[in-house]
């Protein structure tokens, strides 16, 4: 029964935290910027025009995709809050990200298409790390399931510094802030357009904005069970991760592909098997 | 019992001397019929039998031992003209030595002692039933597919009498296989597998054919000396030949376990594993059913099987570490090979192989919950493999190219055969469907290891780019009232039956593991509670996960499915969009068309570049192997 209330609240209060994140997100670019920027809500105040306007699509693959994209990413959330397997919410997560891929590519557009080859390219960058991430979990507390987390007396972070910051890397890479933002673009005009986004439009739009929100609350997620022994620090070291985020997102310029998967599997792969072996010596 | 296991394995062999010897198409389409129709039922009927020991006395008087050890050199004798015919040395020296071996061994090492031919466990069950339902459908859906095929080769002498000798034979043999207990029985069945499989590969006699089929026989000859040389080496310290004594012994030293490391080799030739990879690839040539066949439910999962079959034999050696390396090292290597691909059928082979490493990955890690993912992988792998191998076929002769390049846009002419490949890509890929169940729970098993763990992380992430791009591309736009797509009777029934098994039957997974896996472990590694799987170390809800997609999955079709209603545009292009799809208003007012491809990542993933790589290491990898048995 606490398991189900836990996962109502993770259903209900995911798309909340996770609009007020972009909110706060583009405040505090637009202060880097030297601008005021919008209101806080202003992501709100986006979904809803765009749930408003007339529905348009180039065919039905693009609404089923958009469809199932948030419903993976709300379950994949909500069996977070049921402390469920690690590995997993991961999948299910990945559900979700296949089929936004996949809708991109059932368009004929030439931006989509290319946008959903590297949005595949960024899958296979942050996947791995990922898994070498809960790998690590499970050699600290022994199991891959949350729970477990919780029984922890010190917090992971003092265990697996290096994969903290393999983690920082692959969420950086499925945030698609810059350096990595190159299968959506941020701004328009610029070489692809929009990306994997381009053929989404209006309700189906806003459908993936908010599995995108559910998504940035269960990367939040995965970065809060890294001081799971203290509620302060556990906001501290969340702020401090993704202002460090906004920081680079705003200080860096979009790359390339090649940079990034080189990059990642060299570095990002690279801390994490360091401090894999220190886990498995341990 | 024993009235059930003859006809899973002589009935076939019957039915295919029926086929050869009958060369009218109706008795071959009835036989092939009742045949699938025989053995499904006699599958399932096996299930709810005793299992006990089955002695195989005399057949017409001829101590049955006796007749094995005979139609052995026969078999021997037979590759070995083949060896000959097609100027192979590799192939005759093979079989020379395999031959001189095994009279060493038969004559002079083996007490004669009697040995229950057959047994029945949980393994062999599943197998038999792999072997029999898939491959029966696999059958059936040849039946139209080679009287098409032949309709393109514009023979004067239909061959398909030969073919589905062939055919039927190999599910009489695979069946055979994995229900023998005593290891010279599961000697000889492993190679009339090998057999099949060569006359199989090269059925339709071009030069590439004969060319890949001559390969595939040599390399599997390879594993068929390495068999007797494990055999004899297991043997001289075990002294039975009963597989099931040798399994209780557990590992018994180092030349006995040197034994099952040769034994463990000849499985990964059979299972085409790195670096022997290359005669499933040349066997795509075949028609393809016959890839099919050999891909999903029979001749490398004979591989596995044999893997799987002697691992608690080796458990807790070196060998066993040795095993799950090389396994996740395939895993890897093929997943990276399978990104520059564009030919739908080689993908297909690449991700076989690469799923057959995982499964032998499982088997070397050897751990209850390794043992439980390589079961149900072979299970829900050759379901979802073979479904997708007949999907390519179909696709091939209704497009006339199997480059997935061209099969984009499918939808468009092709809706229901472009549903059913999408939702076979999805099972084979994402949660809550079984084959990703096997992954996950090889992924937790091999946590423990980090050699295991690192390779397994990289190429879960390969994996899932592959799969994707070719479902998505699958997706198209299609006209209102295009006329619907027509699919012959005997193409719809293995298609649909195999597509509603591979979501059924993963809905199923957790009462499966309950009833046929988790006896055969003391300490079973999963709780089953509200239809999830629960472990200390993780636990996979199945059917609360089938439900909340599920349900989420339906409402989104139903959702897509009132898109007529919806203004529909076309794509952005930039400019103003011309008439026809996949062109814009340019410069000087003329249509530009523009086409977009797949990223196949050639300067990373080049085959030609990185196969010899991958060849070198996986020598390296098995030298290894078998030393860590010493």
């Amino acid at each position: 029964m606490d398991t189900l209330i836990l996962v109502i609240i993770g259903l209900v209060a995911g798309p909340v935290i996770g609009g007020l994140v972009a909110g706060l997100d583009r405040r505090v670019t637009a202060w880097f910027q030297s601008r005021q920027g919008p209101p806080i809500m202003q992501s709100f105040y986006d979904v809803a025009k765009l749930l408003g306007k007339e529905k348009m699509v180039v065919n039905q693959w693009q609404i089923l995709c958009a469809w199932v994209y948030l419903i993976a990413a709300a379950v994949s959330v909500g069996l977070f809050f049921a402390q469920g397997d690690l590995l997993v919410i991961f999948f299910v997560q990945a559900v979700g990200a296949v089929f936004l891929v996949m809708g991109a590519m059932s368009a004929k557009s030439p931006f989509s298409q290319v946008g959903a080859q590297r949005e595949l390219m960024q899958i296979l960058a942050y996947e791995p790390v990922l898994i070498l991430v809960f790998v690590g979990i499970y050699l600290v507390t022994g199991s891959f399931s949350i729970s477990a987390v919780w029984e922890l007396e010190q917090p992971l972070l003092a265990k697996m510094p290096l994969l903290y910051l393999a983690l920082g890397y692959a969420l950086t890479i499925k945030l698609r802030k810059s350096p990595f933002d190159f299968s959506t673009s941020h701004h328009g005009h610029q070489e692809l357009v929009k990306g994997v986004l381009t053929e989404y439009s209006g309700p189906y739009l806003a459908l993936v904005e908010i599995a995108h929100w559910y998504e940035t609350v269960l990367i939040l997620g995965l970065c809060a069970l890294f001081w799971s022994t203290n509620v302060f620090w556990m906001a501290a070291l969340l702020l401090g991760t993704y202002a460090l985020e906004i920081l680079v997102d705003n200080t860096m310029a979009r790359m390339t592909w090649r940079w990034m998967l080189k990059r990642v599997w060299l570095l990002g792969m690279g801390m994490s098997v360091v401090n894999l072996i220190w886990l498995y010596a341990g | 019992m024993s009235n059930l296991l003859f006809l899973l394995i002589l009935l076939p062999a019957v039915a295919a001397a029926v086929c050869y010897f009958v060369r009218s198409s109706a008795v071959r389409t009835l036989t092939v019929l009742a045949t699938g129709a025989i053995l499904t039922a006699a599958s399932l009927a096996l299930l709810g039998q005793e299992t006990q020991p089955l002695t195989v006395g005399s057949v017409l008087g001829i101590p049955s031992d006796f007749l094995i050890a005979v139609l052995d050199f026969a078999l021997l004798g037979v590759i070995f003209m083949y060896g000959v015919k097609h100027k192979s040395l590799l192939i005759q020296g093979f079989t020379l030595a395999q031959a001189a071996l095994l009279a060493w061994f038969e004559l002079i090492m083996v007490k004669s002692a009697e040995v229950p031919a057959f047994a029945v466990d949980q393994i062999s069950l599943i197998m038999v039933l792999v072997v029999s339902i898939i491959g029966s459908l696999i059958c059936i859906f040849a039946i139209p597919y080679m009287k098409e095929h032949e309709e393109h080769l514009h023979l004067k002498k239909s061959r398909q009498p030969q073919f589905f000798f062939f055919m039927l034979l190999f599910l009489g043999a695979m069946n055979g296989l994995v229900l023998s207990n005593n290891i010279l029985w599961l000697y000889f069945f492993f190679e009339v597998t090998t057999l099949c499989s060569f006359m199989l590969i090269g059925h339709d006699r071009t030069e590439i054919a004969i060319k890949n089929s001559v390969r595939a026989l040599w390399m599997n000859s390879l594993g068929g000396l390495s068999f007797v040389i494990g055999m004899m080496l297991v043997y001289s310290k075990v002294g039975t030949l009963d597989i099931s004594a040798i399994l209780a012994g557990g590992p018994q030293g180092a030349l006995m376990v040197t034994g099952v490391g040769f034994l463990c080799l000849a499985g990964f030739t059979k299972a085409a594993q790195v670096p022997f990879q290359s005669w499933l690839l040349g066997a795509m040539v075949a028609p393809t059913p016959v890839s099919a066949l050999l891909h999903s439910s029979t001749m490398v999962k004979a591989g596995v099987y044999v893997v799987l079959r002697f691992a608690p034999a080796y458990s807790g050696t070196l060998l066993s570490d040795g095993v799950a390396v090389c396994g996740a090292f395939t895993f890897l290597a093929c997943a990276a090979l399978c990104i520059g691909q564009s030919n739908g059928k080689k993908i297909l082979a690449y991700s076989t192989v690469s799923n057959l490493g995982l499964i032998i990955c499982c088997a070397g890690l050897n751990t209850p919950l390794a043992i439980t993912a390589a079961v149900l992988l072979i299970l829900f792998h050759a379901i979802s493999k073979s479904l997708l191998f007949l999907c390519v076929g179909t696709i091939e002769q209704a497009i006339g190219s199997r480059d997935i390049e061209d099969m984009r846009g499918l939808y468009a002419k092709f809706p229901r055969t472009a549903t059913i490949t999408i939702i076979g890509i999805l099972t084979m890929l994402l949660p809550p469907f079984g084959v990703l169940m096997g992954k996950w729970m090889a992924l937790e098993a091999g946590a423990a290891n980090i050699y295991v763990i690192i390779m397994l992380a990289m190429g879960s992430a390969l994996t899932m780019v592959y799969w994707a791009r070719w479902g998505g591309l699958l997706m198209a736009s299609r006209e209102a009232g295009a006329a619907r797509e027509k699919q012959a009777a005997l193409i719809s029934l293995p298609l649909m039956t195999l597509c509603l098994g591979a979501v059924v039957l993963s809905l199923a997974s957790p009462w499966i593991y309950n009833s046929m896996l988790a006896p055969m472990f003391n300490a079973p590694p999963f709780a089953l509670s509200f239809g999830s799987l629960n472990a200390a170390t993780g636990s996979f809800a199945v059917v609360p996960l089938f439900l909340a997609l599920g349900l989420g999955a339906l409402y989104a079709v139903k959702a897509a499915s009132g898109f007529r209603k919806v203004k529909i545009v076309a794509p952005y292009l930039s400019g103003s969009n011309a008439g026809e799809e996949g062109t814009y208003i340019g410069p000087m007012n003329g249509p530009v068309p523009f086409s977009a491809g797949n990223m196949y990542l050639g300067e990373l993933f080049a085959e030609g570049k990185l196969t010899p790589v991958f060849n070198a290491l996986a020598v390296a990898l098995i030298v290894l192997m078998l030393g860590g048995a010493l």
